[in-house]
Formats: structure tokens, C-alpha cells, sequence
């Protein structure tokens, strides 16, 4: 049985996703924390429910099994949800100080303007009086697209419509959307004059109701002053304050900016690091009308899909044996796919998670297993005998390490590409480099490695969020009790790589491999072997 | 379920991203692709990210995106293919013909002995991804056999023996409930720019420099293959140009070309970059940073180049007109990288045609209407995130189509 999808918003983006699943026959249900907004008209049906003054509290359970609690007027509601979709509106701050301006009847910010612009009388509008509107817009800090279209819009109509000079000042115009560039040429046309700053700012000068302008004109290099009657101040457009709340309350990842969604391709586009949650349009990111149309139709895509796929999945899943738990809930914690739920007992959700086997890594208790995790049968993969050692060279066993998403592929597309691997590399696949524990690091070091790379993503481009991050850490400790017992810490090594850099897999691989020939053999290993079988040690000899 | 049938035009970005959604909705998707490669020109594009940091570039998303569709049991992929023609009689029924595919795909281990006993250049290509299988393909444009039957060598030494030079092209039809056209973009051809593109070694294009990047890790001039002192990247080559009636912007240059510099700069530290532009566009979440960090490494030039001359010693001089103060400077170089713009493809025409859908006034085609979908850079400049989310839309769109639930006005 499919649970109602729970849409939270109430602008143009949620209207979009709304009327998406509705088509499709699903069951939604509308949460917004202001009034009826986009969705005035409809009614509450079998398909269809909207909570209008309505904020979340918290969020229990997981993907196809949510359970919100809010608030409607001081009073507690509850919401099950199978999915759960943002859709919440951003905002916008006008940018006065970036510019040494204070807001004033003749200095109005970009959506004034175009409230202004949208007067149905223009004879009666406060703009017949005006002959002269200068835009300020993208000239202490870059702009965005978005405010470049509304920005030209308005100078169009100024132009067209009301016959005012207006003015465009600028740094980097930026015209990367649809139908700018022709926008551009259209104001152009119309008379809208371009003046545009490269490594020089313009003098901003506001005495009473005067505004003055002073600058070099680059093209001219002639000076200009320029007395508007109007001016016009561009907007940063922002993430809803709401949102934060959001992110602690569905365990989500956040841009840098407040947008919900870390900035990390594999999400894109309206994926978040939990399974059944998706972001859509203004709580994800500056987008514009036709991008955000697009993001409510993939937002209806995942919906469909997830409930296409519901629940069947060939990921090896984390378990936890709970007569070993010692309830550390560094699992609980440390989860990327917040998976992990607490009970009477602390639990897997099946569905949630996503095998990185972060939580096997961190458990104190040892008390949770990945099947392919297996220290045993990752130990049985390597075999120092398994190194055929040459009479005169010394052929070092190396233990990669490589993550399934990245160096895994990256292998494979090396060994295409007919690039040489150094002779004796051992690669173990791992779902996350984030899985790597000291236990798997010095259990390979016993077992004959003379040196062990973790091989894992970029920085904002792992599926685990911050598995690299993890591994990155227990490498760093491991070098430092390394450097404590005086041993080379040059045998453990952390790199990162995508998917597709074939030709770096080998740079990586055979220059650790120089490092680790020119060490010699493991000294851990020198003890154990009989006599016969040692290895030579030809210390510097790179082979 | 599984009883509808899509045909994807197009194995590029867009062709395989929508053909993965669409076979995870449980429709059955054929893509058939022109080329013998899947991935389209953004599978030969380089991983960009710089200090062990990903820089959101999206090239591993094309790689991710291929590996799905070609292990997906819902999509059959059809290479080397090209429409012939299309009835619709509610359903499309598609003529395709498959060029000969030369290498058995069964039997091919990637080795790569074809390719190092080839006595011709450029007559067997290698492909830019694991998931391109085989790695190598004949070109009978260039092969030996294909244009007198004088060489067989690389039939004679396949130790697979994968290689049937004789073999014919073949036919299918396909039927289709709807038709999915999402045969990319033509990267701008500068040969006609005063560039010397074409005519000195030394001047490439962006998507040269991104395949060079990807098979070597390095930058080296085509001429000599050792490291150039001195780069520069000249944007909006083909775009933003009234002359040439191209009015728009490509989107994708400045973050391609920036991130490539800063790569650049990365692994071959004394290399000076200069960096001809108009305006530097926004391009991801980080885009402030970044171009801050841009602006300490590499020289920003804000203006476009009249012309560029190949000196005797193979440098390149530029020669360009200083804003402030009108002077014609010259900057001199040993590698030029184009930042050649996105433009429609040939193809559309003959879409167009058998479609009887005509495109939009700047020549990128846009249709969802009567089971003809578009997707990707068909419809006009994106950037591989941006081509991703639009064909998950389309893949949407034609999933509501197929299902009966569009209603087409």
C-alpha cells in the first residue's frame, strides 16, 4: 500500500509538484507554514489535503514510513508520510549596504521596481515623472542569472513602456540562461546603456534625495557622472529561515548558503542524503522559473520511482548484534543516510540504509556487520605469497583500499586505457573508504601488505557525504602512531579520484609503489617468514 | 508494466539519462547512437576537481549515467545507428540501420593489440570510458581495408579473433510508443574565427584540451608534446557573436574553461595563463570562491582577441585591443585553447524532416508534443547537472505520455 507523499510549501514550486503527482493519481498531502498561498482554489478531496499555519517539529521513521509531528495553531498534529517533498519558497535581501545606499523613495529595490512595473495604469505610476533609472546590480559581489533576467526585464519596459533613459552598471553581466543574451541585445537596442566595471568600482555617492555617481567609463576612458532620478538596487536571493529548522529536523545536508541539498553532483538534482526526501527549485538553489518547473517534475519522477523499486535492493545492509551493542550511538551519529533509529534498542532501518558501512568502522562494540565488510574474508584476498618476487627485486605488496563509486572504476578504466599497474596491487573494493577501520589497516599490514592506500572520492563528491572525510581522519591517526613506534609512515597513504581518471589510478598506484620499493619489505613481515622464503630486500632498488 | 517501448535518439548525456529513468519506471528503452561510443562528447571530459576537492563539473555523472544504462535490463543499446525513417500509425515504427560494428563486442577483451599493430593512424579509435565495450572500434574511413583491402592485420592478429572486417551492416525496425530525440549539440567549428585553428598545431579547442586532460593528466602542445610555458584560453568563440547571428551563451565555457585552468595550474605549477573574456559567467554553489581563487592564479583579460598569428619558433601571438586604452597589445603564447561554443547539430535537419517539427529561431529544437520528445543540448545550451535534471523532466513528461495521461492540446 503507497502512503501520501507529504509536499511542504505553498509557492509555485510546490503547486508544481502537487499538480505533477496528482495527474499520476497519487496522494499528497500540503504542509505550509503560512495560508493557502498557490494552492487558493483547491479543495481538500480523497487525493488531496492541505495544513495550511502549519510548521513541522520533528520527523520520525524512514523512507515509505514517515512520522511528522507539527504544530497548526499551538495544536499537535501528526502526519504519515511514505515521501516527503521541500518546496519552500526563498527570499530575498536587497543589497543597499553593498553599495553605501539607504533605501529611500527614489532608491527602491529590484522587486519594488518591478511591483512598480506591474502598475496597471502607467500614466498614474510614480514613473511618469522619471526620466533617468540606473540599475545597480552584481558590482561588489557576482550575481546570478535570475537577477540579470529581472534586472534587463525591467530596463526593457522602462524603456519601451516609459521612455526613461536607464542605465545598467555592472561587473559581469551574466547572460547564462535561456534567451538573455538575446534579452541583452534587445536593451541594447531599446537604448538601455551598458556601462561595466572590471577592476575599477564606481563612486556611490547619497546626499538627501540626490544620488550621484562617479566612474571612469572603461571603453572611454573618459570620466562620467551620472544623476539619476530613480535608483535600483539588485537582491541576493536567499535561502527560507524555515529551512534551517528543516535540516535538523529530517537529518538533511545544507549548502553553504542555507539551501537544503549539500552541494554534491550525486544528489543532483533533487536527491538529498536520505532516501525518500527530496528538494525541490527555491529550497534547493537560485533557480529560475523553468528550472524549478523542471525540479517538480523530477521530484515527481523519484516519488514514482522509488515507489517502482519499493524497497527491493541488492545493497548489503548494516546489522546489529545487539547482544554486542554497548549503545556508544556512534552509528547513530556518524549514519550519512540518518538510517539508524533508536529504540528500545538501537536499530538498522533496512530501507534507509545504504551499506557504506561507516557505522561497522566506528562501532566501539564491534557490534555491527556488513556482510562484504568482512575482516575475514577481506584477509583472505590478500596473500603475500600471491607477489611473484623476482631474484634480484623486491616487488612490494600493495593494498588499495578503493572505493566502489570512484577508485574502483577508476581501476578498471586505467586498465582500458592499457596504463601498467605496479605488479603486486591488491585491490579490495569497499562500498566507502568511510568503512576502513584500524582493525582492516593493521590486520592487511600483518598480513604482508608493505604499504596500503585508501583510494576514495573527492571532497564533495562522496555518496556517504564525508566517508573520504572519515578515512582521511583515521589515516592521519594511524601516521601518528606509526610516527610514535617508529614506523614508516610513508606505507599508508590517502588519495583521492573519480570515476573516470583512468590516468591518475596509474600515477597514483606506481609512485606509491617507487615509495614502498624504495622502503623495502614490511618489517612486520621480516620475522615471519622462514628463512628460505624471505624476500629479498633490496633497499632502494625500485625494480 | 513493461509493455510500452521508447526510442532514444541519441546516447549522449541526455539519451542515457532519461533512457536510465525511464527504465527504472519499468519502460522498455532503445537507444541507438551514431557513434560506435556511448556518452556523447561529455564522456571524454576530464575530472576537474583540484586540491582532492570535487569542483562539480559533473563529468563522473555522465560515466555513472552510462554504466547504469548499459547494465540496465530494461534499455537495449543499439551503436553505430542511425534512423532511416519513422511512420506513425499511433504507434512509430523506425527503420535503423546499424553500421558494421567490425569489432564482436562478445568477443573483444580490450587488449588493445589492434590498436598497437595499426599501420594507420587514426583507423582504430579508442573509446574515453570502461563502460564503452569494445574499447576500440574500426574507422573505415580511415582503415586500410575499407579503402583497398591491402592491410588485415588487425583480423590476423586478434588473438580473440573479434575482428571480422567483412561484416555488414545490418537493419532493424523498431516500434516505439514515443520517440526521445536527444542528439546533443556541434561544438563551434573556429576554423572560420581568425584563430589559425586547423592551420597551427597549437591552437585547440576546449573539448580538445578536456580529452587531452583525460588521457594524459597533462597539457603538452600538439606540436613538439612537451609542456607549454605560456596558455591562453580565448572564450565565447562561436557564441555571444552577432555576426554570426549566434545570439546566445553557451553556459558551459567559463566553468569548463576556469576549471581547467585551475587544474592546469594545479599539476603544472609554472605555466602562466592568460584568460581572454567578455563576461565571466556564474557557474555552481561555489562560484564566488572559486573565481576568487581564479583571479590570483591566472591573468584575466577582459577582451576578445582580433587575431592570432604563428610565429617562427611555432609561438602563437595574439593580438588584441586594450580596453582603457585603445592600443592593440600582443600577448605571446605557446598553446591556445578555444572555448568553441554549443551550437545545433547537423541533425536536426533531418529530425526536423522526419518529424515535421521545426526548430526555434537560434536552430536547438524543442518539441513534447504527439509522443516527439526532446532532451539535453538539443534544445539549446546546458550544462551537464542542468542536462541531467532536464531529462529526468522529459523522462517524466514522456512517461505521463505513454501512460495516457497527457492531454496534448
Amino acid at each position: 500500500m503507497k502512503k501520501q507523499t507529504l509536499i511542504l510549501g505553498n509557492g509555485p514550486c510546490a503547486v508544481a509538484v502537487a499538480e505533477n503527482l496528482l495527474t499520476v493519481g497519487s496522494k499528497i498531502i500540503i504542509a505550509t507554514k503560512d495560508d493557502v498561498g498557490g494552492f487558493i482554489g483547491y479543495a481538500d478531496s480523497e487525493d488531496l489535503q492541505i495544513l495550511t499555519e502549519t510548521r513541522l517539529v520533528s520527523c520520525q521513521g524512514s523512507v515509505g514510513n514517515f512520522r511528522i509531528e507539527a504544530t497548526q495553531n499551538n495544536k499537535s498534529v501528526t502526519i504519515d508520510a511514505g515521501r516527503i517533498i521541500i518546496a519552500e519558497e526563498d527570499q530575498r535581501t536587497s543589497n543597499f549596504s553593498r553599495y553605501g545606499l539607504k533605501a529611500s523613495s527614489n532608491v527602491i529595490p529590484l522587486s519594488r521596481m518591478k511591483i512598480l512595473l506591474n502598475d496597471t495604469s502607467p500614466e498614474e505610476s510614480v514613473l511618469s515623472e522619471i526620466k533617468k533609472v540606473i540599475f545597480l546590480t552584481g558590482i561588489v559581489k557576482e550575481s546570478t542569472p535570475v537577477i540579470a533576467n529581472e534586472v534587463m526585464e525591467s530596463s526593457l519596459l522602462l524603456q519601451k513602456e516609459f521612455n526613461i533613459q536607464t542605465y545598467i552598471l555592472t561587473k559581469n553581466l551574466k547572460v547564462a540562461g535561456d534567451g538573455l543574451e538575446s534579452l541583452y541585445r534587445e536593451t541594447k537596442n531599446a537604448g538601455t546603456i551598458y556601462i561595466k566595471f572590471t577592476d575599477s568600482l564606481p563612486g556611490i555617492y547619497q546626499e538627501e534625495d540626490t544620488i550621484r555617481i562617479e566612474f571612469v567609463d572603461e571603453i572611454t576612458s573618459r570620466n562620467f557622472r551620472l544623476t539619476p532620478d530613480m535608483t535600483v538596487v539588485d537582491e541576493t536571493i536567499v535561502a527560507s529561515p524555515y529551512l534551517t529548522d528543516l535540516t535538523k529536523i529530517f537529518h538533511i545536508e545544507a549548502d553553504a548558503d542555507g539551501f537544503v541539498q549539500a552541494d554534491n553532483v550525486h544528489r543532483y538534482p533533487v536527491l538529498t542524503n536520505r532516501k525518500g526526501i527530496m528538494v525541490t527549485g527555491p529550497s534547493r538553489g537560485i533557480l529560475t522559473d523553468d528550472d524549478q518547473r523542471i525540479d517538480a517534475e523530477n521530484a515527481a519522477l523519484a516519488v514514482t520511482g522509488l515507489a517502482e523499486e519499493e524497497m527491493e535492493t541488492k545493497l548489503e545492509k548494516a546489522e546489529i548484534h545487539s547482544e554486542k551493542c554497548i549503545q556508544c550511538l556512534n552509528c547513530y551519529h556518524l549514519c550519512p543516510h540518518h538510517a539508524i533509529t533508536l529504540n528500545e534498542r538501537v536499530e538498522v532501518e533496512p530501507d534507509a540504509c545504504e551499506g557504506c558501512g561507516i557505522c561497522t568502522a566506528n562501532c566501539l562494540g564491534g557490534a555491527i556487520r556488513i556482510k562484504n565488510l568482512n575482516l575475514q574474508a577481506i584477509l583472505h584476498q590478500i596473500k603475500t605469497g600471491d607477489v611473484a618476487q623476482a631474484e634480484q627485486t623486491f616487488t612490494p605488496l600493495l593494498v588499495a583500499f578503493c572505493c566502489s563509486r570512484s577508485a574502483v572504476q577508476a581501476r578498471e578504466l586505467a586498465l582500458c586505457m592499457g596504463h601498467e599497474l605496479p605488479l603486486g596491487l591488491k585491490v579490495i573494493q569497499v562500498p566507502c573508504a568511510g568503512a576502513i577501520s584500524y582493525d582492516h589497516i593493521f590486520a592487511v599490514l600483518k598480513n604482508g601488505a608493505d604499504g596500503i592506500m585508501l583510494l576514495t572520492c573527492h571532497k564533495g563528491n562522496c555518496h556517504s557525504e564525508r566517508g573520504n572525510i572519515f578515512a582521511g581522519q583515521v589515516v592521519k591517526l594511524i601516521k601518528g602512531i606509526f610516527s610514535i613506534i617508529g614506523f614508516e609512515k610513508e606505507r599508508l597513504s590517502i588519495q583521492t579520484l573519480a570515476s573516470n581518471m583512468g590516468t591518475e589510478f596509474s600515477w597514483i598506484t606506481n609512485r606509491f609503489e617507487k615509495t614502498i620499493a624504495a622502503l623495502g619489505p614490511s618489517r612486520l613481515m621480516k620475522n615471519q617468514w622462514p628463512e628460505n622464503q624471505r624476500r629479498p630486500n633490496m633497499k632502494g632498488n625500485t625494480g | 508494466m513493461g509493455d510500452k517501448n521508447v526510442l532514444v535518439i541519441g546516447g549522449g548525456t541526455a539519451g542515457l539519462s532519461a533512457a536510465v529513468e525511464l527504465a527504472n519506471l519499468g519502460v522498455h528503452v532503445e537507444l541507438i547512437e551514431k557513434s560506435k561510443f556511448l556518452g556523447g562528447h561529455a564522456i571524454g571530459y576530464t575530472c576537474k576537481a583540484i586540491e582532492n576537492t570535487c569542483v562539480k563539473c559533473g563529468a563522473c555523472m555522465v560515466e555513472e549515467k552510462l554504466q547504469s544504462a548499459v547494465f540496465h535490463p530494461n534499455i537495449n543499446v543499439l551503436a553505430a545507428s542511425q534512423v532511416q525513417n519513422i511512420s506513425q500509425n499511433n504507434r512509430f515504427s523506425a527503420n535503423i540501420r546499424q553500421e558494421s560494428l567490425v569489432i564482436d563486442p562478445e568477443k573483444c577483451t580490450n587488449c588493445g593489440l589492434c590498436l598497437n599493430r595499426c599501420p594507420m593512424e587514426g583507423a582504430i579509435l579508442q573509446g574515453f570510458s570502461k563502460n564503452n565495450h569494445p574499447f576500440y572500434a574500426v574507422n573505415i574511413k580511415k582503415c586500410l581495408y575499407f579503402k583497398d583491402r591491402s592491410c588485415t592485420i588487425c583480423r590476423d592478429e586478434c588473438p580473440e579473433t573479434a575482428i571480422d572486417l567483412d561484416k555488414k551492416a545490418s537493419e532493424h525496425t523498431i516500434e516505439a510508443d514515443a520517440v526521445l530525440i536527444a542528439i546533443g549539440f556541434q561544438p563551434f567549428n573556429p576554423k572560420d574565427k581568425p584563430y589559425g585553428y586547423g592551420r597551427f598545431n597549437n591552437v585547440v579547442t576546449g573539448l580538445d584540451l578536456e580529452r587531452m586532460l583525460k588521457q594524459s593528466g597533462r597539457v603538452k602542445k600538439p606540436s613538439d608534446n612537451k609542456l607549454p610555458q605560456k596558455i591562453a584560453f580565448i572564450q565565447c568563440v562561436g557564441s555571444r557573436d552577432a555576426k554570426l547571428n549566434h545570439l546566445w551563451c553557451s553556459k558551459v565555457c567559463c566553468g569548463s574553461a576556469l576549471r581547467m585552468a585551475r587544474l592546469i595550474k594545479e599539476r603544472q605549477p609554472k605555466t602562466e595563463i592568460a584568460f581572454f573574456y567578455m563576461d565571466v559567467q556564474t557557474f555552481g554553489k561555489d562560484f564566488e570562491p572559486f573565481y576568487r581563487e581564479a583571479q590570483k592564479d591566472i591573468r584575466m583579460i577582459r577582451a576578445i582577441p582580433g587575431d592570432i598569428y604563428e610565429m617562427d619558433d611555432r609561438r602563437l601571438k595574439i593580438n588584441f585591443v586594450n580596453n582603457s586604452t585603445h592600443e592593440t597589445k600582443e600577448e605571446i603564447v605557446d598553446l591556445v585553447v578555444l572555448s568553441v561554443g554549443i551550437t545545433p547539430v547537423e541533425d536536426i535537419g533531418t529530425m526536423s524532416r522526419i518529424f515535421k517539427i521545426g526548430p526555434d529561431e537560434s536552430g536547438f529544437l524543442r518539441t513534447d508534443h504527439n509522443g516527439v520528445f526532446t532532451a539535453g543540448t538539443v534544445q539549446g545550451p546546458m550544462s551537464i547537472p542542468e542536462t541531467i535534471a532536464n531529462s529526468g523532466s522529459v523522462a517524466w513528461k514522456i512517461k505521463k505520455y505513454i501512460d495516457g495521461l497527457t492531454i496534448d492540446d
